[in-house]
């Protein structure tokens, strides 16, 4: 999980999450998510698309790159200080 | 006279007719067995051994969205004693194809970890009969407004006909409120579908 027990963020994944929206990022090995592993996907669906839009027709290109790991450390460590704040 | 026994071995050919109590075919099929088929007739059927496919899949990965279909990060439930009965399902870019015809069960759970006040999510089962344009076919909602908590769960379904391997297929459908994330295992199923076979179609 990229979330404690309680909702506080504790893993990069929810930084990736944060950055943005849709299927953007993956990972060579799901059970070992670390930086290193972290992948961009080619292509994902495009939410402003009509649902019964063909598949192929729905996908998107993805047009982000790869956070630097101190950009989703940072990131990570502002989620964190939100939520600490937020929640005492 | 009289005779008190017949050779069957040697004077019998052919098929016994039902109604002379026998089973009107000439042999068996491996693995058949007789199927009783109208008022007289019996016949050799396939042995219908019950429920012949199951299988899991689950997301590995979280996601924001506003509403997108699941086209990465689903892998098959490869955990705990899974259960994967049959060949299963086949999955590319999110679409998932059925390896044969007959009505499916398509169950599909969704769990919502919340990280705003903005709490509202749901998923769907959107379905093609013509591997081109897709409907929704099933939807899940939830509203967490009143229920506090950061989590969220909701989940939907559908009996599909599938006539067609080519044609019908499946995708799998969220959304809920910007800045949530969906919940993600890669242990436990937490947002999985499941695709059982129940029969012929």
């Amino acid at each position: 999980m990229a979330w404690d027990k309680n909702g506080r963020p504790n893993h990069i994944e929810a930084a990736l999450c944060a950055m943005h929206e849709n299927q953007w990022f993956t990972w060579t090995d799901s059970k070992n998510k670390i930086y290193s592993n972290l992948r961009l996907t080619e292509k994902f669906w495009d939410s402003t698309k009509p649902e019964e839009t063909p598949h192929e027709e729905g996908m998107m290109n993805n047009p982000y790159t790869l956070p630097t790991e101190s950009a989703v450390n940072a990131k990570l460590k502002e989620l964190q200080d939100a939520w600490d704040a937020a929640n005492g | 006279m009289a005779l008190s026994k017949i050779d069957v071995a040697n004077m019998v050919t052919g098929a016994t007719p039902v109604a002379n109590g026998g089973t009107g075919l000439t042999s068996g099929t491996t693995n058949q067995f007789l199927k009783f088929t109208g008022s007289t007739t019996l016949a050799s059927a396939a042995d219908n051994a019950g429920i012949t496919e199951v299988d899991t899949w689950r997301l590995t990965s979280a996601l924001t969205t506003s509403g997108a279909f699941l086209t990465a990060n689903l892998e098959r439930d490869d955990t705990y004693g899974n259960g994967l009965l049959g060949s299963g399902v086949t999955e590319s870019s999110g679409v998932f194809t059925f390896p044969s015809t007959g009505f499916w069960r398509v169950f599909f759970q969704c769990n919502w970890h919340l990280t705003d006040d903005v709490r509202w999510a749901n998923n769907k089962i959107s379905v093609t009969t013509d591997n081109s344009s897709y409907n929704t076919a099933a939807v899940g909602a939830t509203n967490g407004n009143d229920q506090g908590g950061n989590e969220l769960s909701c989940s939907t379904e559908k009996i599909i006909d599938v006539t067609n391997v080519s044609n019908v297929k499946v995708k799998l459908y969220v959304s809920c409120a910007s800045s949530q994330a969906t919940w993600y295992s890669t242990n436990d199923n937490a947002v999985f579908a499941t695709f059982i076979r129940l029969g012929d179609t």
